[in-house]
This record gives C-alpha cells, structure tokens and sequence, in this order.
C-alpha cells in the first residue's frame, strides 16, 4: 500500500517514513504542500499524514484541496498545534483522524492502519463477530469463547467488541479512550490497563490459549484469525 | 404587559430617575402654585376690603345724617339695598334673594334695629357678637347657616349703634377653587406627561447603556471578537462605547499575543521533543540490550511526562489569563461523570477503594466537554494516588436555582495540612505524588473560565473533600436572553 507523508521537519519525516517502511507500506514523502499536491495529483495514495504547521500553506487547506479534486483516501493528521481547529474536527467526523506530536509511532502506526481498513470495504456479518473461538452476538450483546458464555458488563463487551474488530492490530490506550470512552484524556494512572486486565481475566482463562497480548509501552493485541 | 415586565421597568434605573425628575417638578411647580394662589387671593381680598370699607363708611353716614323718623328704615334699607347691587357680577346661591351682602345696624346688645338682607339676621347679629372685633378693619364672620364666611366691615354711629356691612367670601372662594381645580388637573396632566416624556428619554437613553452591557457580558463569555455597537453623536454614552471597544482592542491584542507566544512555544518544543521521541522509539526497535532498552523506556515515560506537563503548563497558564479556548456544547454532567467513573471504577475496586455516585439525573452544564472530562479525570487519578485502600470516595451531583455542584469526597486522611493553602498553586504536590503537581491547578484555572470556582477543605468527620460549582445552561441562556432583552428592549 503507498501513503503519502507531508512532514516539512526532515528528522520527523525520517524517522516516521522509516517506520512505515518498515511496516511495510510504501512511503513518499514531501516536505511542502505544493510538493504534496503535485505528488498526489501524479499517483494515488491509499492513505496521507499530513502535517499542520507546513511553510507554504496550512495543512487542512492542503487536505480540503485534494479532497475538492477527488481524492477520497484517508488522513491522518500531525498537529504540534495546541486547540484543535474546528476544521479538523470536520474532517475528523468524516472519517479522518488526528494525533497531535509528540506522539508515539506505534500509536501512528495502529491508527494509520485503523483509517486504512475503515476505507477498505469489508463484508461482515453484522449481528455475529467472530475471533478464533471467540463469538459476539451483537444483536443480544452476548460473547462466547468455545462453548462458555462469557459474563461480560456492557462496558466489557464494549471494549470486546472493539478489539476483535481490531483482531491482529496493535490498538493503543488512547485510541481505546477515544474510541471505547469516547474523551480524549491522558489518565495519570493506569485505568485502561485494568479494563483489559479485567476483561482478560475473563477471556483468557486457565488452560484457554491466551488472546489478548499486551505490547509494553504501545497497547494490545488480540490476536487474529 | 405581564408582571415580570412591569417588575423589570419598574426596577429600571430609567424609572427611577424619571420618578425622582417628575416628583422634583411636581414639589416645585406646586410651590410656585402656591405663592401665586396667596397672592391672588390676598389681591381679591384687599378688593373686597377696600369696597366694604368704603360702602360702610357711605352707609354710617347715611344712617348718621337720616333724622331718625319712620322714614328712617326706609331711607337707609334703599340706600343699603342700592349699595349691595354695586356689587359686581355677584352669583345668587339660590333663587333671587340677595344672600351674599347684608346690612345690618345694631347696638352693642340688644335686638337689630336695621336689618337689609334675606332671613332675619338673628344669626348673623349673634355671630358678629360673639367675634373679637378691631375697629375699621375688616373681618371675617362665620354665620350659622351659611357655608361661606362673611367679611364684615362697620362703622360706629354716633347713637352709639355700630352699623355692618357683610359680604358673602362665597364667590372668591368659589374662583380660587376655581383657581386651584383647574390647576390641579392641569399640574397632574403636565407631571405625568413629564414622567413620561423623562422616562422615556432615559430608556432610550440607558437602552444604549444596556446595549453596551449585553455586548460586555458577550465578550465577557469568551467571545473577545465582538464590539460594543458604535453609538452616533459625541456624547457621553458614545464616549463610554468608544472607551470600552479601545479597551478591548488592547485585551484581544494581548489575549491574542499570549495565545501566538502558548502556540508558538508548544509548536516549538513539540517538534524536537517528536523527534527525540521518534529516535528513541527507533532504537528501541533495533537490537539492544535489555539494560538500554529499560533506560530507553524510562526516558520515553519521562519525555511523556514532559510533553503531558508543557500542555498542561500552557493550558493553565492560559487559563489564568482567562484566554483559555472553549469549545462549549451543552454537556449533561451527570452522563459525563458516570461515563468517568465507568472508566475508573475497575480501577478503584482493584486498589480496593469503594466509589459510588450520588446524583438525581440530568444536570445541564455549557461548557466544553473535553476540559471537563479531564478536570474529573485529573479528580479520580487524584482519589487513585492519594487515597489508600479501603476507604470510599462518594461522588455527589446535584443542580441548585443556577449552579451545578459537583462534590468528590472521601472518608481517608484528607489534605496535608502544609499543602492544604496552597493546593490549587502550581507545583504543589503531596510527598507521594509523582505527578507534575499541576492537577488541581489546572481543574481551578478550567472551572474558573468555565464561571464557576472550586474548593477543597477537610471534613470534621474526616477525609478530603473537592467542590466544583458550574454555572446551569438554564441560568447561562437566561442571563444571555436577558443580555437580549435588554438589547432589543
């Protein structure tokens, strides 16, 4: 898959294009809008991650240009600002995302992917989720691992069902805030990792091969088919 | 006009000022009223008085030079009846008979011996008897059966009988009632036709006044983009909008040249510090030693820690200033704080503490729903690091008339006592606590801009307890429509 990265600060460029290619996408890069919009204009990009604060224009007119002449993929967005631009808010309720520096590549990384998948159409049976042995009837908020039901508060099945839909992806804690709790905040102390040490108590139990695998310092994986 | 109108103009400052203007004008115009009714009726006494005196002093010598013969009724009663025609545009009470001059010719006791008027004048004779009486001055005699005194001049003969001449008062009092009636009505027309036009001329006048408050109380929430409107003409009111839209020409500069410096100063140190933590992150995807790595670690959460305590210094800093950027929407609180403790309470229960909520529904806050999730998160991390186990931290909501109060309690060891002055400055911290020590800074500084305050005591029964008080929207939008009214009032 090839994204394109708008970055005009040359160590962040680097390093950030170095981890997508090592995640396996294929990176181009541009340090300036006009750079970007010719790139863009030349190739098709399956996802950007486009910078605010770029020297010859503001990022968000950059994205709402490309969005004018066609482009559709997603983006996600840098921000070293402070206040989230009512703009950004926009094109965050149409599907894009932002991260605001500094942040953590592992965090860029999952929700890069995130936004890459969520453009991509899947077929999925929307009453039934299926992870390995695990089961979520969406319909009557039921989950079973194997033939246990799973005694789940509808907090827990929640969270459940957010990460099987993310099955095989890193998810972050603050992407679970954003997208389980719906706030963006940055706890001092550790709630998130209880929710999952909770949920994992009741998932993985003794003798179950364990599914939910915590990554130090990033978030957590449930494991994929 | 309902109630609630007639309340508001009736506590307006318009209608003050033009009941105190038209109560000034009334006392006066009535002083002034005054004298001129003294005067005229000092003026149409001295008439009267002069007359009386001369047609008694024709009349006593009449009755002097009259040989006092059976003709002597006569002559004189023709003479009295004449002079009493003399009196001008005399009004009869009633009928045609004469009752408003009489004359009358009596010893000092005894029966009248002349007596030219209607009745007998047994009454008047008594009345004139019984009044202290100054030779050749006029003087006034209340007659029993009359309503209207009597002004009686007389003139003593030389038989030693006094000869009167009475005047009824009935027709100058009847002209200054005349007099006053006619001004009284036309005193209440012109007093209430001054309170209105005073009145309204104020309103007008303070309505500008009130289009300037609205727009100050606009700005006041938050919006420092808006303008006093610019009133015509150069007088004082103009002046006052002129002044105050200069002043806040000078806060939107400053506020906007704090938020340049906040901005410009996060841009600035979040670039490197994305760098630095990109290139930590890189070689700690390379091979390295367990040791390093553990350090690489350890610098990341501390270089976390450092961005998390720039954007709060900012945020707080800005806060202060009351420059903070709100993105208001109406939150429901009572949602927002159990959606909170949602999140908390696995947490709480696994620390062993006990928490429970304490709340009767919605209660409607404006305010911005980002801040406040993390005024309450930065509460509960609070309750989490301070709190040893065991103990319960009750979270109660409740909404008065116009505020929201939200109440974290605790039944632990509550605040130092060193700490406990100085727990909403920045960088105060227990000995425990590994944070930055900007917590409750920054819940002050979020609450404070959001309009409401904060406050921390410990309870007598023991333990720590925080109070938040917002404003309602209700009491928000009601200040903001009275802001309108006002305007367009």
């Amino acid at each position: 898959m090839r994204l394109l990265l708008v970055e005009d600060e040359l160590e962040i460029q680097s390093f950030v294009k170095q981890s997508l290619m090592d995640a396996g996408y294929e990176v181009h890069a541009a340090e300036d809008g006009n750079t970007a919009a010719l790139l863009a204009a030349k190739h098709v990009y399956h996802g950007m991650i486009v910078d605010l604060g770029l020297p010859d224009r503001d990022g968000i007119d950059l994205i709402l240009q490309l969005r004018k002449s066609g482009v559709t993929s997603p983006v996600l967005i840098l921000s070293a600002r402070r206040s989230v631009d009512d703009r950004v808010k926009g094109l965050e309720l149409g599907g894009d995302d932002y991260l605001t520096k500094p942040f953590a590549i592992a965090e860029l990384l999952a929700r890069m992917r995130n936004l890459l998948r969520r453009n991509s159409p899947h077929t999925e049976d929307a009453s039934r989720l299926r992870v390995r042995d695990l089961e979520l009837d969406m319909l009557k908020r039921r989950a079973t691992r194997g033939d246990e039901v799973l005694n789940l508060s509808p907090q827990e099945f929640v969270l459940l069902e957010y990460l099987c839909r993310h099955a095989g992806r890193v998810v972050t804690r603050s992407m679970l805030l954003t997208e389980v709790w719906g706030m963006r905040i940055q706890p001092d102390t550790n709630v998130v990792d209880v929710h999952i040490y909770r949920l994992r108590g009741k998932i993985d139990t003794e003798g179950r091969e364990p599914l939910i695998k915590t990554l130090r310092g990033i978030g957590y994986v449930l494991k994929g088919s | 006009m309902s109630s609630k109108e007639a309340n508001a103009i009736m506590r307006s400052a318009a209608w003050r000022i033009s009941l105190w203007a038209s109560l000034a004008f009334a006392i006066g115009t009535m002083l002034v009223f005054a004298m001129l009714h003294r005067f005229v009726a000092d003026d149409i006494q001295r008439r009267s008085d002069a007359w009386l005196s001369g047609e008694v002093e024709v009349l006593g010598d009449v009755a002097k030079r009259t040989p006092k013969d059976r003709l002597y009724r006569r002559v004189v009663g023709e003479i009295a009846e004449l002079a009493s025609r003399e009196v001008p545009n005399r009004q009869r009470s009633s009928g045609n008979e004469n009752d408003a001059v009489f004359f009358l010719q009596a010893g000092d006791s005894g029966p009248a011996k002349l007596w030219v008027g209607s009745g007998d004048g047994v009454a008047n004779l008594a009345a004139i008897r019984s009044t202290r009486v100054l030779p050749d001055v006029p003087f006034d005699v209340r007659v029993l059966g009359f309503g209207t005194p009597f002004r009686v001049a007389s003139v003593r003969i030389e038989d030693g009988s006094n000869v009167y001449l009475g005047l009824s008062e009935r027709d100058e009092l009847h002209v200054l009632r005349n007099l006053r009636v006619r001004f009284l009505t036309l005193w209440v027309a012109i007093v209430l036709l001054g309170f209105v036009i005073v009145f309204y001329a104020t309103w007008k006048m303070l309505g500008r006044v009130s289009e300037i408050t609205a727009a100050a109380s606009r700005i006041g929430q938050s919006d420092l983009s808006s303008r006093v409107p610019d009133t015509p003409g150069n007088d004082e009111i103009g002046h006052l909008a002129r002044t105050l839209n200069h002043m806040l020409d000078r806060i939107e500069n400053t506020v906007h040249q704090l938020h340049t410096i906040t901005d410009s100063l996060a841009h600035d140190l979040r670039s490197p510090l994305t760098a630095i933590r990109g290139k930590l992150e890189t070689a700690l995807a390379s091979d390295v030693r367990e040791d390093h790595a553990e350090s690489i670690v350890s610098a990341i959460d501390e270089l976390d820690r450092l961005t998390e305590f720039l954007n709060t210094s900012l945020d707080v800093a800005e806060a202060k200033a009351d420059a903070l950027r709100l993105s208001r929407t109406e939150v429901d609180l009572d949602a927002l704080v159990r959606g909170m403790i949602d999140l908390y309470e696995p947490s709480m229960s696994e620390k062993g503490l006990g928490v429970q909520i304490r709340s009767s529904g919605s209660v409607k806050v404006f305010a911005d729903p980002a801040l406040l999730h993390r005024v309450i998160a930065n509460l509960l991390d609070n309750e989490l690091k301070h709190l040893p186990a065991s103990f319960l931290v009750c979270i109660s909501l409740r909404a008065d008339d116009h505020t929201a109060t939200l109440i974290v309690e605790d039944n632990g060891p509550g605040f130092d006592a060193e700490i406990g002055r100085h727990l909403f400055q920045r960088r105060v911290k227990g000995r425990v606590s590994r944070g930055h020590g900007l917590g409750l800074a920054f819940v002050e500084a979020v609450v404070r801009v959001h309009g409401g305050c904060v406050t921390a005591v410990n309870r007598h029964e023991g333990g720590a307890q925080l109070t938040v008080t917002l404003p309602l929207c209700e009491a928000q939008k009601q200040e903001e429509s009275h802001a309108l009214a006002l305007l367009n009032g």
